[in-house]
Formats: C-alpha cells, structure tokens, sequence
C-alpha cells in the first residue's frame, strides 16, 4: 500500500521557545511556552492547534511565522528552512505567509485610513502602483464583503466583525499561500462569528489558501478542521483527523476538552466527568507526562516518564502511555445534539429565505 | 383566537399569580442613554419574572440590553448617561426601582448579589481576598470581625478554594482566572442572596474551567434554594443551567419561555439564526447559517421590528410596524408578525 506524497507547505521539527532566564535583567525562571513541537501542515488543508489558555498555542502560531525566534528547532516553509534566512528574504516571503489576529482593533493602525492600512502590503511588496494599487484595495474589500467607499473610513468607525474583515483584506493583499488565523472568531458575537468563518472558508477555496487556525472552540474547530493539533502545557498530546478526534479521542486531555464542552441541547443534563484543578503554569511543568496532574487515569509511570508522541494509527499520534487501556474503558466521544424536528424544519425555511436575502443584494457588512 | 386575545393573555400571565409565586417580576422595564434618539430606548419594555430556586437565562448578543438590564435591576446604572424611563421591578413585593439609594445599597450584596464576567476587575487588587469578602459581610450582619472572618473562611470551602486559609491571606493578582471567579462567588453568596444575577461569568474562562464553575453554581444554588439570573450569550451554557429562556434583541424581549421549549420549538427568526449560527459539534454539515449585517445604531434602529433589517423574511410591515409580543404556544411567547413561521413563509424553489 503506498500512500501518495504529503505535498507538506509547512513543517516545524522539535520547535522550542523559553521566555526568561537569561540577560542580567530578565527573571530567573524560564517559561517553556513551546517544547519541542514537531507538526506538518499540508497545502490547501485547514489545521487546527487547539489548546487552553497559556498551553503555547499562540506562541506556536508566531514561530511558524517567524514572527518570533525559536530557542531551538527549525521550520520549514515549501522545503526551505525559514529560521536561517536573512532579514530581507524573511520579508519576500511573509507576502505569502500571512497572520489575522484575534483583536483586529489591536493590530490595525488607529491613524491609517482602511484604504492605506489594506493598501500597504500592496505597497510593500511592490505589487501594484496608484490607479492599479486603488484597483486592488476596491477588490479585497468588495471580497471581504465590505464596500470600497469603506476605504475614506478609519478602524474606529466599524464594528468588531467589519474590523476583521479589514484585518483579513490586508492579509489577502500580499496574494498569500498560507494564512495564520490566531483566534480570528473568538472575539466575536456568534451571528459576526458565523459569518466570518463562512468568509474564511470561502477565500480558501477561492483562492487555494492553506490555513492554520488556532483556536480554544472546539465546535469551531470541528467546522473548519481537517486536521487538530491539541497542545497541552508547550507540547502536543494528540494529533489527528478531525472526525476522528471528536468521534474516538484518544488522550485523556482530549476527552475532557470534548466532555467540558456545554452542549446545546437541554434535555441532556448529565453530571459530567469534570477535570480538576487549573494547568499548571509552564515555569514549572510537571515532572513525567505534563497532564498527569490533572488525569484521571494517572498511574507512577506518568508521573516519571515523559510520554512520546507516537503512531497510534495511520494519521494519528498521540502522547500517552496508557492510550491503549482508556480507550477500551470506553466513553469519551462526544454526542452532538439532534435538532428537534420543528427547528430542522425552520431552519431549512429560514436558509431558503435567507438565500433570497442575498440574492436581492442586502450588504452583509 | 385573535392575534388581540393572544396578546392579552400573554400579558395577563404575567400578571396573573401563579402557584409558585414569583420572587422578582420586572414589568415594561425601559432604559435609555442620554444623547440617542427618542423613541429608542436601549432596553425597551422589557418584561419576564424569577421564580425561587430557577433559573432564567438572558441570552443575546453585543448591545442586545441584557448587561443594561441587570445593572438596572441592581441599581448599578451609570446615571447619566443611562435612565430609567419606565417599568417596575418587584422583588418580594417591593418595586426595586423606586427605592431610595440607601434602601438598594442595603439590599446589595445582601438579598440580591451580582457577579461579573472579568472577576479581576471587579476585585479590589490591594486588599486581600480574605478582606474583601469580610467586608461584604461585616457591611450587611452585625457580627464580630472573627465571626466575619470564619465566615469567609466557610465560603471559601464551600467554593471549593484549595488551601482556603492561604487564599485568605492571597490578593488577586496571585491567583487563577478560575480561582478569582469563585471568590468573587463566596463574595456573592456570603450573605446567602435570594437572587443572585451572573453576566456571562464564564465567559473569559476555558473550556475546562468554565464546567467547573458552572457545575458549582448549579451545586450552591440547589443548595440555597436562590434564583438566578445568568446572562449569556452562549447556547450551550443556556442549555446546561436555563429553566426560563429570555431572547433579547436590539433591547426587545424577542422571545421567551421555557428552556426546552426554546430549544425544540424556536419560534422568532432571530433565535432560529443564532442557532444555525453555532458550528455543531457533530459531523461538519455545509456552510454555517448565517444572520446577515449588524445591529443598527441606535439612529437608524427601525420604528417596527428592529430585526427587520437583518431578517430573511421581514416585509415592509415588519419596517413600519412593531410586532407585539404573543403568546405562540402556551408559556411560550414570541415577536414576530408571521410566527409560527411554516404557516405564514413557504419554502422557496
């Protein structure tokens, strides 16, 4: 049996990053915010790093950029290692390596007008000039689904959702291969969340986008996915098929996530299974497997040796010693609601109509 | 019955005492901000009513009125620019609304308590946990400064705070998202409220985190027998602790009923959006349903529906005319001219 050739875009090997402990002025401890990550996205696939606050999910997302530089490790862009290059080649490529933020209020300029702020990627990488340049920023923001006479505006003057659509015009300037989305819904109002992702996942199609998304929602992730990496405390602890992860999760990490989750349906009111305690803080990670403070089938062996990420079947890795054993306990998959029958029924109605709406050119910004 | 009859007896219900009788029932409670225009009240005749021990969920979306409206009921309104400008909120038999300042601030942390999203923010960071809840109780009880102490001591337990005698001595900063949450809910419950009001308190939590304080706020309410009000936006956490659901939209109660009515029979199309919003947790079914646009500014806020901008089947009636709220079913009410939606729209194509 062999398997085509993964035509991988992006790839890091041991990716380390530690905050901390050196220089004179910095402080003693050292924050293992990313160790020893080693993951591989494939071209025109939605990857997913999943992951609870302070577990290095966006502090990945940054080195996969280059935005920041890794302790150790190397990532690799079509092949090519990007941590070695020099300042200027670093910034040909970041055309075609793109970031969209989860605040876009934070990372658009207060003092540019949208015009400018879309406009200059287009500018910096020489792409277009006067007439042509306005040409193009009409057509990222008529793409985003704003309208170009939006371009006068400054950030202050749109909502939420209308500034990330902003933020991902100025992403798509640069014609990228690859965008970076480091929680681009989650700071959203669910109807603006909706939309945006619908967006996303437009422009991937449109435009052959490969896209990484990191993100804590996991029913989000479930939509957009592929592929999830799910991180825990600077490391990955399973890797998988999406379907596959939601259907039969593999590390006790996972299935708490999965359990944690509150589920629409309010006939459903079990007690839960609930994970104890917070994580614990990445200056001092826990000795053996870094979860086993908090597992509920921990055993000695977890508290003394750390679990490598290994095959546990074709596409799926997972970093756990006892894998085996709790996934033949049983229980751990999640049951998605079943819509009741007059809310199917309505919904259908409602898309129906709500394709008229569009139809007859109601603006959706 | 006429679509007259149905309004009057869902306004009559709500009048009506009913078996158990309601420990706070707000009546046309309207707000509105200095500076916008007239007639748009940014909580507008908003009406529902807390039963002892339930719990009733709002649930909307940004400037939807649901945080306006807990602040008005706490008397926590910044006034100016916020005004009541109409409505009674009767809880045990007296109208909150027209109490004296004194009166509230007596009441405040005492019979009825209010816990935030950003629990940091609403602790003092240089004073002690062990004091600020000390305080809270020492302003309400005449009791000892160590009775007051071994009190939030208990709290702190029955929170189920690792260490409380540590934490005690702990300020803010040093502790958990999570951690911070449930001191501000020993802060909450220390003089056992009768109602306590809960704007998205999980909201800024993890996933892990978030179950855990919601499994303790349902444990200590059935413990205490106090009513909720738990303001969300969150489908899911609607579902896992609603017994009453209360849809704002644009400052209007949109729809409302029991939980799992709302869930198995939604009724207005802005509540039939919001849940084909939500990605499902089950296997990825095309495109997400989507509510197209934005709220409007309160200066382009329509006279009629104020969905109707963003409504896939509003016509020119739902622009001019405000649709009343009706009762659709029994205890289930909603403000739509065309619900039940199957009877009035077809499917088209």
């Amino acid at each position: 049996m062999t398997t085509p050739a993964r035509d991988i875009i992006l790839e890091s090997t041991g990716l380390v990053k530690h905050f901390g402990g050196r220089g004179l002025l910095s402080s003693p401890t050292v924050v293992r915010a990313v160790d020893g990550v080693s993951l591989a996205v494939e071209r025109g696939e939605t990857f997913a790093i999943v992951g609870e606050s302070g577990c290095g999910k966006s502090t990945l997302g940054r080195l996969l950029l280059r935005l920041i530089e890794p302790t150790a490790g190397d990532v690799r862009y079509e092949g090519r290692s990007i941590i070695g290059l020099a300042p200027d080649e670093m910034r040909k490529l970041r055309r075609e390596m793109q970031i969209i933020f989860q605040d876009p209020y934070a990372s658009l300029n207060p003092r540019m007008n949208v015009r400018d702020i879309v406009g200059e990627p287009i500018w910096l990488h020489g792409l277009a000039r006067g007439r042509d340049k306005q040409e193009r920023v009409a057509d990222l923001l008529r793409t985003v689904g704003l309208i170009p006479s939006h371009g006068d505006r400054y950030p202050h003057e749109f909502s939420g959702g209308q500034r990330q659509r902003i933020g991902i015009a100025r992403a798509l300037a640069g014609e990228p291969k690859l965008i970076i989305g480091d929680e681009p819904v989650s700071a959203l109002d669910v109807s603006i969340q909706a939309q945006i992702i619908n967006l996303l996942e437009d422009l991937k199609d449109r435009f052959g986008l490969t896209l990484v998304i990191i993100a804590h929602d996991l029913a989000v992730i479930r939509h957009m996915s592929d592929r999830v990496a799910v991180m825990y405390l600077g490391e990955i602890v399973e890797l998988s098929d999406t379907n596959a992860l939601f259907d039969d999760p593999l590390h006790p990490y996972t299935r708490a996530l999965l359990t944690a989750i509150p589920v629409p349906n309010p006939t459903d009111r079990q007690p839960k299974p609930l994970l104890q305690g917070d994580v614990p803080s990445p200056a001092a990670p826990p000795s053996g497997c870094r979860f086993h403070t908090r597992c509920p089938h921990a055993q000695a062996l977890c508290r003394e040796a750390h679990p490598e990420l290994e095959v546990a079947s074709e596409g799926r890795q997972v970093a756990c010693h006892f894998w085996r054993e709790i996934r033949n306990a049983g229980a751990g998959a999640l049951t998605a609601p079943v819509p009741s029958p007059a809310l199917t029924q309505r919904l259908a109605l409602y898309r129906t109509w709500r394709e008229r709406q569009d139809s007859t050119g109601t603006p959706t910004a | 019955m006429t679509r007259t009859q149905a309004l009057r007896s869902s306004e009559d219900r709500l009048h009506q005492a009913q078996g158990a009788p309601s420990l706070l029932r707000v009546e046309n409670l309207s707000v509105r901000f200095d500076g916008s225009p007239d007639d748009v009240n940014v909580v507008d005749h908003v009406s529902f009513s807390v039963e002892k021990g339930k719990t009733l969920c709002i649930v909307g979306e940004s400037g939807c009125g649901k945080s306006v409206t807990a602040l008005a009921l706490m008397g926590l309104l910044p006034t100016p620019p916020a005004r009541i400008v109409a409505g009674r909120a009767l809880f045990a038999g007296q109208d909150l609304l027209a109490l004296p300042e004194r009166q509230r601030a007596d009441m405040r942390g005492n019979q009825t308590a209010m816990i935030f999203q950003e629990p940091m923010t609403s602790l003092n960071p240089v004073f002690t946990v062990g004091d600020q809840i000390t305080e809270g109780i020492l302003r309400h009880r005449a009791i000892s400064k160590a009775a007051a102490t071994e009190r939030a001591l208990e709290m702190l337990r029955r929170v189920r705070i690792p260490a409380p005698e540590k934490r005690m001595r702990a300020y803010p900063h040093e502790l958990s998202g999570g951690m911070r949450q449930r001191v501000m809910i020993a802060m909450a419950l220390a003089n056992e409220p009768q109602l306590l009001i809960a704007d998205e308190p999980t909201t800024a939590l993890d996933v892990t985190i978030q179950a855990q304080i919601i499994a303790l706020i349902r444990q200590l309410q059935a413990e205490s027998g106090m009513a909720m009000i738990l303001i969300t936006h969150d489908l899911g956490v609607v579902a896992e602790v609603a017994d009453e659901v209360v849809v704002m939209y644009a400052g209007r109660v949109v729809e409302r009923g029991a939980v799992d009515d709302i869930f198995a029979d939604p009724q207005h199309p802005y509540t039939i959006g919001l849940m084909g919003s939500v990605p499902s947790l089950g296997r990825r079914q095309g495109a997400l349903t989507t509510i197209p646009g934005t709220v409007p500014p309160a200066e382009l806020m329509p006279r009629g529906c104020r969905f109707s901008p963003r409504c896939p089947f509003a016509d020119q009636r739902c622009v001019s005319d405000p649709p009343p709220l009706v009762e659709i079913a029994p205890a289930h009410d909603a403000r739509c001219w065309y619900a039940p939606l199957e009877l009035h729209r077809e499917v088209l194509r």
